[in-house]
């Protein structure tokens, strides 16, 4: 490691900065990326550095970006969009869900969309219902898409290089309350292959299986753990699909315990994907508490501050959870 | 309105009924009609049949108790029904029956206002009887998580064994049964490292120096162990007591069954011809036994302390295996009846015998016994008397053998039958002579007519 620490969007602006610099097909679109920076700044520079022509301010359609992308990919460019909050994906699904993530399988091959397409997602910035979502296993659920959530900076950066090089569409989750968290990061342009999970911390107690944001919460809930002698592995999956399936079932034979969390709403959420994997897996056999999932309520995330802390998971929480697991009580 | 369950009243000078088993439990769903529970009289197990639909709460009376006849005990619940409170319980069963356990208060105790709408929506989808939920709540009130509590120790009562796979996993490969292994999990759970824990202190024990053999015994018991109850009981009592106060006097005699045989195939061709049911060789026998009790009516009697009833007709029962027991319906008026209508009779019975329908009426009254063992292929057996009765016929198979007519060896079928009789009131020569004449009409079936 070169010791350089750099944030998470310094990191993910680099990976396109490189990726653009190496191959002049990658180009940049979306509400604001140029001028402006982009609505967190990620992309702060780079029209500057790479002109109108790579960076392109869109009009405000979500829907003409996906659409934009999909036909660039098809023509043999690597597009990487920018949807500005995740919640907003919705108006882009139809070009992503029905034409991209379809078109290499109806073609039988002959026609790839290498597209990515970027987008914050979470609550905890205090941005309201509209602003905060986490809407990722719409499009796990869709087969076609390649979804990835990193967690650290030099994880954003080796994962988006590799998402931009990779022939399918890859939908790229940033986690809006890591774009600010800070990471060794190599200089060099390096690629962390999809589809490998990461296991940050190793245990012997319980499995906490996790991705994007929640990664953080779970090391500090599995220091505090520690501490009462509850020994917690953590599971960053990096990428929801495709799925590392060999690491979480390896880890829940070990520990015999599996808490799935994300922030996600808990139903219909990805960590039922997760705990169906475990339990149709050899890891049934060493289960030994009944799989337990602690996620995002029910409830569209609200503005009052107070609210939205409590609505999704936090360090606290994911304690509590594990130490009720580790202590028998479920 | 729930509906009341009653001990029922088979006959007129029934007192009681003890139940022997509860085929439903509290929290059942019941449709009118199904077998509900079994009660012996001192007669007969009955099946009782649920008065109408609904979930079954309540039960006052355990397996074994012995409850008056008429007692309320136990509800059936329409939906949304609770157990009626402890006045209107109070006015349906009479305050003299004391004799019901005590759990009567609680159990009333309960009204619909003392659980919350979801925990009775919970008990109500999962017919749960909320009678038996202890209430945490304000006020004693039933909570959602006491009705999840009890949903969750009912499955523990129904016998399976809360495991995680983890745990589930080690037993089997180690082949630990784990019924014995305690569980340290929430709600009795067993865990994994119970598992371990279980083997390796079973492997301490079995580690010490005993002879092989003892190291066997002490592990589980190579028996299985079915409770002495309900019929089982009622027969060990019976036997005994019959054995005890009765001495028993024993008649084994021969009877050539050729004309028998031949009236009997005869018969079964009018039979077969008619499409009516086959004739057994116990109809025959107990028409012939019949004709031989209304002239030796010493033999068709029994002794009531200090009388002895000698009477008039001729109610044979017919003694009938069980899976587990026997079980003796009674013919009445057999000297009245004709062979076939015997026979059927005797079938239904032994149907409905093994079906546990029988009725009081069809095992009371009986004056006389028959056991025929004859299709098992006994040749010769003795029988303890039945019930007070003065004399038992029991019945060997009919077998070819070589028996001396006119002084030529011939080969005729032959049964042998054993008269069983109270010596208090039958005389040997009484018995010798009922069983002559038993003989004469059996080798001669034409005296039947007479």
């Amino acid at each position: 490691m070169s010791g350089r620490e750099i944030t998470y969007l310094e990191a993910i602006r680099e990976a396109l900065r490189q990726e653009m610099q190496r191959d002049e097909r990658v180009f940049l679109i979306g509400e604001d990326i140029g001028i402006y920076g982009g609505a967190f700044g990620v992309t702060m520079g780079l029209m500057q550095e790479f002109g109108e022509d790579r960076v392109i301010d869109s009009p405000i359609s979500e829907l003409g970006i996906a659409g934009a992308i999909t036909g660039a990919a098809l023509t043999g460019m690597r597009p990487v969009g920018e949807i500005m909050f995740m919640d907003f994906i919705t108006l882009a699904s139809e070009q992503l869900v029905n034409q991209a993530a379809k078109i290499r399988f109806m073609f039988g091959g002959k026609a790839t969309v290498p597209l990515v397409m970027r987008t914050p997602m979470g609550s905890g910035t205090g941005a309201a219902e509209q602003h905060s979502q986490s809407l990722e296993n719409w499009f796990v659920h869709v087969p076609g898409i390649k979804v990835v959530a990193p967690s650290t900076p030099a994880e954003a950066k080796g994962l988006l290089i590799e998402s931009i090089r990779d022939d399918n569409p890859v939908l790229f989750l940033e986690a809006k309350l890591l774009y600010k968290t800070k990471g060794e990061v190599p200089e060099e342009p390096f690629t962390i292959p999809l589809g490998k999970a990461d296991i940050k911390r190793e245990g012997r107690d319980l499995t906490i299986i996790t991705y994007s944001v929640m990664v953080k919460r779970a090391l500090e809930a599995a220091d505090q753990l520690a501490q009462e002698g509850i020994d917690v592995e953590v599971i960053d999956l990096r990428t929801l699909k495709p799925l590392d399936k060999e690491t979480i079932i390896a880890s829940v034979k070990k520990t015999g315990k599996a808490l799935i969390l994300h922030e996600a709403a808990k139903t219909g959420g990805f960590g039922g994907e997760l705990a169906g994997v475990i339990a149709e897996s050899e890891a049934f056999d060493y289960l030994d508490a009944p799989i337990v999932r602690l996620a995002g309520r029910d409830m569209p995330v609200p503005y009052n501050r107070t609210l939205e802390y409590n609505t999704v998971p936090q360090v606290e929480n994911i304690v509590e959870s594990a130490r009720k697991m580790a202590r028998r009580e479920v | 309105m729930p509906i009341p369950v009653i001990m029922p009243k088979f006959e007129m000078s029934q007192e009681t009924g003890q139940i022997i088993s509860w085929y439903k439990k509290d929290g059942d769903l019941v449709k009118k009609g199904e077998a509900m529970f079994s009660v012996e009289t001192d007669k007969v197990t009955m099946d009782v049949e649920s008065p109408g639909d609904g979930v079954l709460a309540g039960i006052t009376a355990k397996e074994g108790e012995t409850v008056p006849v008429t007692t309320v005990i136990a509800y059936l619940l329409g939906q949304g029904e609770s157990l009626p409170t402890a006045e209107s319980a109070s006015e349906a069963q009479p305050p003299e029956n004391v004799s019901t356990p005590v759990e009567q208060p609680k159990s009333a105790a309960i009204s619909s206002g003392s659980a919350t709408p979801v925990a009775q929506r919970m008990a109500a989808a999962n017919a749960l009887d909320l009678t038996s939920v202890t209430g945490t709540g304000l006020n004693q009130t039933i909570t959602k998580a006491d009705v999840e509590a009890a949903l969750a120790q009912r499955g523990n009562d129904e016998g399976k064994v809360r495991a995680t796979p983890a745990a589930r996993r080690i037993a089997r490969e180690e082949g630990v049964v784990l019924d014995e292994v305690p569980g340290s999990g929430p709600r009795g759970r067993v865990q994994e490292d119970d598992v371990q824990k279980f083997l390796s202190t079973t492997s301490q024990r079995s580690a010490q120096v005993l002879p092989p053999q003892a190291a066997i015994l002490s592990s589980t018991p190579d028996y299985d162990i079915v409770p002495l109850k309900g019929m089982r009981r009622t027969i060990a009592d019976r036997m005994v007591s019959s054995y005890q106060s009765a001495p028993h006097i024993m008649f084994t005699m021969s009877v050539d069954g050729t004309s028998l045989e031949g009236l009997r195939k005869r018969m079964n061709e009018q039979a077969v011809k008619r499409g009516e049911e086959k004739i057994s060789m116990t109809a025959l026998l107990t028409r012939a036994v019949a004709w031989t009790l209304l002239r030796h009516s010493r033999l068709n009697s029994t002794l009531n302390g200090d009388e002895i009833r000698q009477y008039k007709t001729a109610n044979i029962g017919v003694a009938v295996a069980l899976n587990d027991g026997l079980i003796v319906p009674v013919v009445r008026n057999v000297e009245k009846k004709g062979v076939s209508q015997i026979a059927a009779e005797i079938n239904d019975m032994a149907k409905r015998a093994r079906e546990s329908k029988l009725t009081p009426s069809d095992v009371s009254g009986g004056t006389f016994t028959i056991s025929n063992l004859g299709p098992f292929g006994i040749e010769q057996f003795t029988a303890i008397l039945n019930g007070g009765q003065a004399g038992i016929l029991a019945v060997g198979a009919v077998q070819k053998e070589v028996v001396v007519v006119d002084d030529e060896m011939v080969i005729r079928p032959i049964m042998r039958m054993t008269l069983s009789a109270d010596h208090r009131t039958v005389d040997g020569a009484v018995a010798a002579q009922f069983m002559a004449d038993l003989r004469s009409v059996l080798e001669n079936p034409d005296l039947l007519l007479y």
